[in-house]
């Protein structure tokens, strides 16, 4: 590789056509796909806006990571390059779907990978499905994306929504007794979301599944990510006291609400956030430093903290390797999920699914990445976040999304995240309630 | 009394002081110039970058950082004056509309340009106060105190000061002070640098409480034109009336329902008030 990028920095482009003429003499005629015309891929995630900030960026580089490794390791199945291009939805559904429309249309690319907010990836995924060109989500969770809607060409190996209240509650239920020492028929909790799609899904798997489990809800609320306050919020989860605070929410809001929080003397033995902006440890320390210790968040595992003995050979090293580049990018100290996410999903669209639609079904167009995709079974342990993937066939209620996805329960140790649930695969075992030197513990 | 309705009720009016702070600048801005500064709400932004560079990178105390902000948004004031505003004086308002909405899209980019789109905050953490169960915010009340004495200043300037007067006299009636010798160049610049700098000042003041995000704009610009207009825009009491009963609504119908419905609330009663009175609760 060495020698190759000297030869590209000293002959500039005449270096990269020379490479491109020499690579693409033994396959010219490898049907279809001709060498000197890449696999297109569409990256569309908010590079500005709101949500830039609270892991779409982080997704994004997470899946130019892989497109890139993909690339230096001799492209699809060795030889098919990858190209992409880059839109940004500015955090705006409406941009997504312009850009999307604009990928599509004037970049004619076959597939679009991205969309970190679900407010966009529900309208995205029906322009997309109406045009049978292919959405892969990486990051957007909302189980209504696929709920119901009988999607063909819009797949999502990530996580849903319903699974962060499965997590959550499966938590607390099976440590009510032994840690709060109360039965969870007795344990209260307060439900509080931002109003998208992302909030209300993941609110509405807790309230679900709390009630399964005869857990009692004192308070239910949406707010607007936006929202320049809070107060009235805090003050009515001081009235209805609950012992655990499940929380959605992106990023402006998680620290306005913990600030006002704190500010206000709101004291709960355990709040447990839902991924998004609970997610950016790095963003939450410099805010809040230690204030934050001993906090829960559910989301897919962040790679890294996953014991690469029980992943699939070679995974172990392609995690090193993420996890190197996005800090030598950023500069970052902690790897935010999101990462994973954008890498994982990519990943597997490149090594997985790609192939398959060329080896097996003759091109990249949409066609052939849907059938190719629905052939994909890849066991427990196969991708970097541990999960395994097969996708809900048409004609299922979730078709497209990712049968083996799961979340895990992390807890903020010391400004490092430690896996504490599901118990099989903890890294520690948790601490609750929160230990007294908490702003926000019960005294 | 419940505590806790009394506890939003306070919260109210913690927020009111917030919002009145806002408005001032802006409806100086109208008053005198008959231009809305719609892209006020990011001039606050560009100050709150300002403290946070000086303070958290630079390292200067927070209260000179502050200053300094102040005197940095009186400046970008100015210059927006110069730049945006002088060329377009005698343009159709939708005009100005236009161009001041343009800046701030022009601000919010060049800030995600310069900054990117991280959240950063400047790492003050302030003391509880704790009166008996309730707990105040020291930064509202901080912000609150401010925006009294930034109101009663701000009258003090308009009613006892030469320019304040001459201010005013141009706000009744702009030609005919050109008529009678006054530069009115001279003081729209200096009134574009009060307007600044009171944007300035809710710089220095939010930054306490929020993180700072080329988007933050967006949590305080509609609602602060909104109090403005329901104020009757340009009147500075109407305004500072307007914000106190934009915030008791916000946080009382936020107590007593959501935090959802209650904004629901503020801008049914926002409609309602314009088929009303139009012309805002103390128009001129």
């Amino acid at each position: 590789m060495a020698i190759l990028s000297r030869l590209i920095r000293s002959f500039g482009l005449f270096g990269f056509a020379l490479l491109g003429f020499a690579l693409a003499l033994p396959v010219i005629d490898d049907g279809a796909l001709a060498q000197d015309k890449p696999i297109r891929i569409g990256l569309l995630y908010d590079l500005s806006g709101p949500f830039a900030a609270a892991g779409s960026v982080a997704s994004q580089i997470g899946a130019q990571i892989a497109i890139d490794l993909t690339n230096e390791r001799g492209g699809v199945l060795g030889k098919y390059k990858v190209e992409s291009v880059n839109a940004d939805s500015q955090s705006k559904p409406d941009v997504a779907i312009n850009e999307g429309e604009r990928l599509i249309n004037q970049e004619h690319v076959d597939v679009i990978v991205g969309v970190y907010s679900s407010a966009a990836a529900v309208p995205l995924a029906s322009k997309v499905e109406e045009q049978k060109k292919i959405l892969w989500i990486t990051t957007a969770v909302a189980t209504s994306v696929f709920k119901d809607r009988s999607l063909k060409y819009v797949f999502r190996a990530q996580i849903h929504s319903d699974q962060y209240g499965q997590a959550g509650i499966g938590f607390l239920t099976e440590h009510a007794k032994s840690d709060l020492g109360v039965e969870p028929k007795d344990l209260k909790i307060a439900i509080i979301y931002e109003d998208g799609p992302y909030g209300t899904g993941v609110a509405a798997a807790d309230e679900q599944y709390a009630k399964q489990a005869g857990i009692q809800i004192v308070l239910k609320e949406a707010y607007s990510a936006n929202a320049p306050d809070l107060s009235s919020l805090v003050t009515k989860l001081k009235r209805a006291r609950p012992d655990v605070i499940l929380h959605a929410g992106y990023n402006p809001d998680i620290t306005l609400f913990l600030r006002q929080a704190r500010e206000a003397g709101l004291r709960f033995k355990m709040l447990i956030g839902n991924g998004a902006g609970y997610s950016q440890l790095d963003k939450l320390t410099a805010t809040f430093g230690t204030d934050i210790d001993n906090f829960c968040d559910i989301d897919p595992v962040p790679a890294q903290h996953l014991d690469a003995a029980k992943l699939a050979p070679g995974l172990g090293d392609l995690i090193k390797i993420m996890v190197e580049r996005y800090k030598a990018k950023t500069g970052a100290n902690d790897v935010p999920p999101h990462v994973s996410m954008g890498f994982n999903q990519t990943w597997i669209l490149l090594q997985n699914v790609l192939p398959i639609a060329i080896e097996k079904y003759g091109g990249t167009d949409a066609e052939a990445i849907r059938k190719a995709a629905l052939d994909v079974d890849i066991p427990v342990g196969g991708t970097i976040q541990g999960y395994g993937v097969k996708f809900f066939p048409p004609g299922t209620q979730l078709s497209g999304q990712n049968e083996r996805s799961t979340p895990v329960v992390m807890q903020y140790v010391k400004g490092q995240i430690k896996v504490v649930w599901p118990t099989a695969i903890q890294n520690v075992p948790p601490v609750l309630p929160l230990p007294a030197q908490s702003p926000y513990a019960v005294n | 009394m419940d505590i806790y309705l009394f506890e939003a009720i306070i919260n109210g009016i913690l927020l009111g002081g917030v919002l009145a702070l806002l408005a001032l600048g802006l409806n100086l801005i109208f008053g005198v110039i008959d231009v809305v500064w719609i892209c006020y709400a990011e001039l606050v932004m560009c100050g709150m970058y300002m403290i946070f560079w000086l303070h958290s990178f630079f390292g200067w105390p927070i209260l000179l950082a502050s200053f300094a902000a102040i005197l940095g948004v009186a400046g970008l004031g100015v210059l927006l004056h110069l730049l945006v505003i002088s060329p377009i004086l005698g343009s159709a308002p939708i005009n100005q509309l236009l161009a001041t909405g343009g800046m701030l899209f022009f601000l919010q980019s060049l800030a995600t340009l310069l900054f990117g789109t991280d959240f950063r905050n400047i790492g003050v953490r302030l003391p509880l106060i704790e009166l008996g169960d309730i707990f105040i915010s020291y930064s509202r009340l901080l912000a609150f105190g401010t925006a009294l004495i930034g109101a009663v200043a701000l009258y003090l300037f308009l009613s006892r000061t030469y320019l304040g007067i001459a201010m005013r006299a141009i706000a009744q009636d702009r030609e005919i002070m050109g008529l009678m010798g006054v530069d009115q160049r001279r003081v729209y610049l200096i009134t574009s640098a009060v307007g600044g700098a009171l944007a300035g000042l809710a710089a220095c003041l939010l930054v306490l409480q929020y993180d700072v995000h080329p988007f933050i704009g967006l949590s305080f610009g509609p609602i602060t034109f909104m109090i403005c207009v329901l104020g009757g825009l340009g009147n500075m009491i109407g305004g500072f009336i307007a914000a106190f009963v934009m915030s008791q609504i916000i946080a009382v119908g936020g107590y007593y329902f959501s935090i959802e419905i209650s904004y629901v609330l503020a801008f049914v009663f926002f409609i309602v008030l314009m088929f009303i009175r139009p012309q805002g609760l103390l128009a001129r």
